[in-house]
């Protein structure tokens, strides 16, 4: 494979005398062939261009997660990256810190807030009544989704509800969460779901799967926080408008078929957070977008209350399972 | 190709983003694609359903399939949400027959048919784009957009997961840019075009979903954006009908206006009875007439 000439346009990061961030962009001219990694031009980079840029590495081989950073507007780990994949048509790849977490230096990011999230949830089996008493072949058919996370940040990176909220707990802490939720040892199930129903734990996610695209090893956490929310529904946590939103959905699909959006707002907020809306209900109304009252059912519901019915008295197993981890 | 398809709207094209499915059915219709409309279907369910009672959506999901399918035409539709649910579904019906098995004897109990597992979902978009010639689009277009900076908004129920997905996905999607190109306007490129609209955050938390329209909006306005359009009922309402609410929590104008990939091409082809532009809070009139759009 021949060398292509490429740019990398680095964001340099530096603390001012006034201890704030200054940035910029600076480029740097690269010959590489397309699999190159980008790793190994950011160490081309800094012995041969500029000693002072600052970017953290370790193993090289995506089990360590040190160099996790922005690359070509995605949170992806420099070392696993090809350069051909991430280049723009003109050869330019961008290259930034990590989002959401504070800089340091050039690539480097304070790492320190993403873990006070994860320490946020125990990151450890506890002692309680909620421990199983025998552990099934399938013990570890939710656990192993998750523990193939090795705590880049990735995910926290890419996150949308991250970049507008810092109190929101993350991707990375949720999976990890899950994997002790679902651990049969585990003795502190319900606290731990009761923790998690909090506002900015598990309800707070967008359900956009930025962190399912984004994390290297896919541990899929989006997936991990909607088993998490089954779960606390499953234990009757249905305080708060993101168990009453989704219940809410639930009821309507049962009874009519289709969503009663009229009523979803009462539903999901109650009597006050509704007239907190008002403003934003007469803003909507402007433009005539209220739904009507009235439900509209769909042909067949009789179908769907035996459906129901049948499954509320034979209920099935359809989570996903992690593949069975069989030690080389 | 036939280009016949069971037409799945979605909620929210049903009532408060009507808009959206009268220019959907208009545009359909003048580039000679069939959409029948699907009695028996009912609400998708979203990931909601699927956190409440997983095993009932995914029934939810197959009796609607299978309904498209009895038929012998695959489904389309205009919302990401919809699109994901039941292609989420779909592409575990097609990998996992023992699961398929399972709900289909469930869908036989309760007088359904079973579902085969062969038919496609699409977004109409991805028809227009990826099923359509070219030519045949732009036969039809009477008003270029004559370089309008056009903002696509992608939304994130028709990019991820992207392995589900019988179009392309994830960072690859390009539909949204093509079509503007066709339509003769010009994408605006712009960090947010695959981002959150917020829309089901909206109840829960809803200063940051305000928050994060702003953050889009103003990252496309920015770049040079006149207008911005998406292929989702859902981004519709979050993008522009809450563009106001989203400006008092910013504290700062916006001013962008947004409207359904549908209802952009139904004014570039000249079909302006249905492009339902009176039904939008930012209205682009300005902008499309400087063009000499409209």
């Amino acid at each position: 494979m021949s060398a292509k000439h490429y740019t990398f346009r680095i964001q340099r990061n530096r603390k001012g005398p006034d201890g704030r961030i200054a940035s910029r962009w600076v480029d740097y001219p690269v010959s590489a062939t397309e699999t190159t990694t980008i790793l190994t031009l950011l160490e081309e980079i800094k012995g041969d261009q500029d000693g002072s840029l600052t970017f953290r590495q370790s193993c090289r081989s995506a089990i360590c997660g040190s160099c996790a950073m922005k690359i070509g507007g995605r949170t992806r780990l420099a070392c696993k990256t090809h350069v051909g994949s991430v280049a723009n048509a003109d050869g330019v790849v961008v290259v930034a810190p990590q989002a959401n977490q504070p800089v340091l230096k050039d690539l480097a990011i304070d790492i320190g807030p993403f873990f006070e999230r994860i320490h946020k949830i125990q990151p450890h089996l506890e002692d309680g009544p909620d421990t199983d008493a025998v552990l099934e072949q399938s013990a570890y058919d939710q656990v192993n989704h998750v523990t193939q996370c090795i705590m880049c940040g990735s995910c926290y990176s890419d996150c949308v509800m991250a970049e507008v909220t810092p109190e929101f707990i993350g991707p990375a802490a949720l999976a990890k969460a899950f994997r002790f939720v679902s651990d049969p040892r585990e003795g502190q199930k319900r606290r731990r779901l009761e923790q998690l129903s909090h506002p900015h734990m598990m309800w707070s996610c967008a359900r956009c799967a930025m962190c399912v695209e984004s994390c290297p090893k896919d541990v899929k956490p989006m997936e991990a926080i909607v088993k998490l929310r089954t779960r606390g529904l499953a234990k009757g946590l249905d305080a708060g408008p993101g168990p009453k939103h989704a219940l809410a959905f639930h009821q309507d699909i049962q009874q009519t078929g289709n969503l009663n959006e009229f009523t979803l707002m009462m539903r999901t907020v109650g009597i006050l957070g509704t007239l907190e809306e008002l403003g934003t209900a007469f803003h909507l109304m402007k433009k005539w977008k209220i739904p009507s009252p009235l439900p509209h059912k769909s042909a067949g519901l009789a179908e769907l209350a035996k459906i129901y019915e049948i499954l509320e008295e034979h209920p099935l197993d359809v989570e996903t399972k992690a593949k069975e981890v069989v030690p080389e | 190709m036939r280009l016949d398809f069971a037409y799945y709207p979605g909620c929210a094209a049903k009532q408060v983003q009507k808009e959206a499915d009268v220019a959907a059915r208009a545009v359909a219709l003048a580039l000679g694609i069939s959409l029948y409309d699907m009695p028996r279907a009912t609400c998708c369910g979203a990931v909601s359903l699927r956190e409440t009672k997983p095993a009932f959506s995914l029934a939810v999901a197959a009796r609607i399939l299978s309904e498209a399918e009895e038929k012998g035409r695959h489904l389309v539709t205009i919302c990401n949400t919809c699109l994901q649910t039941l292609t989420h579904a779909n592409h575990r019906f097609k990998n996992e027959p023992e699961l398929l098995d399972k709900i289909n004897h469930v869908l036989a109990q309760a007088g359904v048919r079973p579902y085969k597992a062969s038919i496609q979902v699409f977004h109409l978009l991805w028809v227009i784009t990826d099923q359509l010639d070219p030519e045949v689009v732009r036969a039809k277009v009477v008003h270029p957009l004559k370089g309008l900076r056009v903002a696509p908004f992608y939304g994130c129920h028709n990019l991820r997961p992207e392995e589900i997905f019988d179009a392309k996905a994830g960072e690859k999607a390009d539909h949204l840019d093509r079509l503007i190109t066709l339509l003769g306007g010009q994408p605006v490129a712009y960090d947010g075009h695959d981002k959150c609209c917020g829309f089901h955050v909206m109840l829960s938390d809803k200063t940051e979903m305000r928050a994060m329209v702003a953050k889009n909006c103003l990252n496309a306005k920015n770049a040079g954006a006149e207008v911005m359009i998406t292929p989702c009922t859902l981004c519709d309402m979050s993008m522009g009908s809450f563009q106001g609410p989203a400006e008092k929590v910013v504290g700062q104008s916006i001013d962008l206006p947004e409207m359904n990939f549908a209802q952009l091409i139904a004014v570039a082809m000249g079909l302006d009875a249905s492009a339902g532009l009176n039904r939008l809070h930012v209205p682009p009139y300005g902008v499309l007439s400087a063009r000499g759009v409209r």
